[in-house]
């Protein structure tokens, strides 16, 4: 009987238990107290804001003269090439994804990656089509920042490089091992053909930039501060990357209270 | 008792799916006003915003989120220029959303996936915007109040509107000594250049 009467209340409160959460959740007054929950502002160390300020205004001008332009240029071509070109250029980072796998101890995925070079190295000719996806192999990105702060690495200080745009110290000397250790580059300097590596990093960027024209540009049309707006951004999708989150139930909820307007 | 215990998990599970469907039907409704609202060629780019804007603010948590985001600057400051920038805040919110919107108003979208976390009284939706060269996804965070929803943040590529505007809205007060006042001319003038870009 008690048994029951325990399982009839369980029923009753979880049904009716986000209803009157959320009834209540109005009479409650937020405190300026309550906003601690997103400490992402805090968290951000930015001890040369005037020269990352300086070097961000050059690069947002190098932006909207060069790389926009470029990317919606890009953006007029036919979708199956774009595509392809995304494809490719996605194909030649995934033997340092596998190694950043590895190093992160993520032996599943780097094997899947694997998986994913060969099927699209071979039937996908040279990276062109994405057939692994088609597969059921998923890709996924890792660098060596990602590996650094799996490590145990800080984030250092924030930093906006001259045309590559946010980073910190940590990620920038990631950056760095990527381009001494990528493979394909290596290839391609040993082969006497080392302007591809800039023509490969250039072709990156405009396909980079042409997948986020509209947000870019809606950040940069409204907001009060585009550099502490593209500051926390930056922050917020690294620390998704680097923990892996998939889902956005994992993002940070900030505590909003419900008011009627 | 086990049987009676599976059926009771059941009702449980079949509740909570019922109601991130129902949340799913009320936030397609409000995004296709919107949408329609771009397709419309009848509509003058300044009312296109204002019915937008419309539908945003009767949508979003407007106040909750500007509270949030004034974060130490809230408390000190007195009830006329509070009210003052929650006005400002809305329209800043509204522009921003309609900037956003716009850019997927060409594409179909659907809504994939919705869940409800019972911790927090949120229900996500992921929305996916397709285009001819792949898929983004957006995330909804919906808080259901008297009856109502209510959006409470939005989330593209593990971005945050909310926790970007949190940022962004604390550089800029720490510039005016966390002086709401001074910050909502700030805002009102953000708010009158975005303006004009969208409605001209």
């Amino acid at each position: 009987m008690s048994k029951k009467i325990i399982i009839l209340f369980f029923l009753f409160f979880s049904l009716l238990s986000y209803k009157v959460i959320a009834s209540d959740a109005d009479q409650v007054n937020t405190d300026s107290e309550d906003f601690n929950t997103t400490t992402v502002e805090d968290e951000i160390y930015d001890p040369f804001e005037p020269v990352n300020r300086a070097i961000f205004s050059f690069n947002n001008v190098a932006d909207r003269v060069v790389l926009e332009p470029i990317a919606k240029g890009y953006k007029k071509l036919p979708s199956p090439l774009q595509s392809g070109i995304s494809n490719f250029l996605s194909n030649l980072r995934a033997p340092l994804v596998v190694v950043n796998q590895l190093l992160q101890g993520q032996g599943e995925n780097a094997v899947q990656s694997s998986g994913r070079f060969i099927v699209n190295s071979t039937v996908g000719v040279f990276g062109l089509f994405d057939v692994a996806e088609k597969i059921g192999l998923e890709e996924k990105e890792e660098d060596y920042g990602q590996t650094l702060a799996t490590w145990g690495v800080g984030d250092g200080f924030y930093i906006v490089l001259p045309l590559f745009g946010p980073s910190n110290l940590r990620d920038t000397s990631g950056m760095v091992l990527t381009m001494m250790t990528d493979p394909i580059n290596a290839y391609a300097v040993s082969e006497g053909e080392a302007w591809l590596v800039p023509m490969r990093t250039a072709v990156n960027a405009v396909d980079t930039r042409s997948q986020i024209i509209d947000e870019v540009n809606a950040l940069r049309d409204n907001s009060v501060d585009y550099y502490a707006a593209v500051r926390s951004s930056y922050y917020q999708n690294r620390k998704a990357a680097i923990n892996n989150v998939d889902d956005s139930e994992l993002t940070p909820l900030p505590l909003i209270s419900i008011e009627f307007e | 008792m086990k049987f009676n215990l599976i059926i009771v998990i059941f009702i449980i599970f079949i509740s909570k799916n019922l109601y991130s469907d129902e949340t799913s039907q009320w936030l397609k409704r409000e995004i296709d006003i919107i949408l329609e609202a771009y397709k419309n060629q009848n509509l003058s780019n300044e009312n296109r915003f204002l019915l937008i804007e419309k539908t945003i603010n009767n949508n979003f948590a407007g106040t909750g989120i500007a509270k949030f985001v004034a974060g130490e600057a809230w408390k000190k400051s007195d009830k006329s220029t509070k009210k003052i920038y929650i006005d400002n805040f809305k329209r800043h919110l509204a522009l921003n959303i309609a900037a956003m919107m716009q850019g997927y108003s060409d594409q179909t979208y659907e809504l994939t996936k919705s869940k409800y976390d019972s911790k927090n009284q949120v229900t996500l939706i992921d929305m996916e915007i397709f285009s001819d060269t792949g898929s983004v996804i957006v995330t909804w965070r919906v808080k259901e109040s008297k009856d109502r929803f209510f959006v409470i943040d939005l989330i593209v590529a593990d971005i945050s509107l909310v926790v970007t505007k949190r940022s962004e809205f604390n550089s800029m007060l720490k510039k005016v000594d966390n002086n709401l006042s001074k910050f909502n001319e700030v805002l009102f003038e953000q708010n009158q250049i975005s303006f004009n870009k969208i409605a001209n």
